[in-house]
């Protein structure tokens, strides 16, 4: 029989191989690197006690961060709820290449522009800033390559509900990343060359 | 039978399932078909495609930290 206590050797091996994809997504739900860790250390536990639920052969990545989804997702149903940063009416479609073009009309990879100059901390910065909602799918999609119905079994709500989030998701981080650039000064921000009074 | 082509506008609707690969090979075809003869379309399109797999890119570089796996593996050893 197994010992309730000592998690199996195969548990210990499996979420070390996930540790780091759970890291990052732990990092973009919660924003900071202490909560983070908390999150990872509730959602193994959550997983070894539910170890015996794991199918074999199933991909025990997607399984662990459908529980540490639902561990962030029920942290924050205690919380009272953020107010939005972002507004999605100042993000509109094609953000990131409309401004990259604004900058040079004439490149010929319009996203090194920008992109290429973002370092990780950067983009978790903008991460960072969207709303919940959007944030937690942010950072499903973009850490693991989920299909939208993973993520949606994930945060538990229909897959046109993941499919609209994401898109907006995307829509308010490219204005982000574009603000978190200016704001490095790593592209020319939009008060440079006005005149001052 | 080649499939009828999307317009701008249908096929932009679809960038997002497109770039996803969550299109029907059916749509990914008429999406691809329309790509082929729209330099615009192409163009954007092809941004979005590099900005997200680069932003993957960024993202997936992160680490936990080195202890973090040991300190997991001890709480769980000692509940």
């Amino acid at each position: 029989m197994r010992d309730p206590v000592a998690p199996p050797a195969s548990f210990e091996s499996l979420l070390s191989s996930v540790l780091n994809a759970a890291f990052a997504a732990a990092l973009h739900m919660t924003r900071n690197r202490t909560d983070a860790e908390d999150l990872v250390q509730e959602a193994a536990f959550q997983a070894f006690k539910n170890f015996h639920q794991f199918e074999p052969g199933t991909r025990f990545k997607a399984w662990f961060l459908r529980i540490l989804t639902n561990c962030f997702l029920s942290r924050q149903r205690k919380k009272k709820r953020e107010g939005q940063t972002l507004d999605i009416d100042d993000a509109p479609e094609l953000y990131l290449f409309s401004k990259s073009l604004a900058l040079d009309p004439k490149v010929a990879d319009p996203a090194t522009l920008v992109v290429s100059k973002l370092e990780t901390e950067h983009v978790t910065e903008a991460i960072a800033s969207l709303p919940e909602e959007f944030r937690v799918v942010a950072a499903l999609y973009f850490v693991e390559d989920l299909s939208y119905r993973e993520i949606a079994d994930m945060v538990d709500c229909p897959v046109g509900t993941v499919r609209s989030r994401l898109h907006r998701a995307r829509r308010l981080l490219q204005k982000a990343l574009w603000d978190v650039a200016e704001a490095r000064g790593l592209v020319p921000s939009a008060s440079a060359g006005k005149e001052t009074p | 039978m080649t499939p009828d082509r999307f317009t701008c506008e249908e096929a932009f609707r679809r960038l997002d399932d497109y770039v996803d690969r969550e299109l029907s090979s059916a749509e990914a075809e008429q999406v691809r078909a329309h790509l082929e003869t729209c330099a615009i379309c192409a163009r954007e399109f092809d941004f979005e495609e590099r900005v997200l797999a680069r932003l993957k890119s960024r993202l997936r570089r992160i680490e936990a930290p080195s202890d973090l796996f040991e300190r997991v593996a001890r709480s769980l050893r000692s509940r």
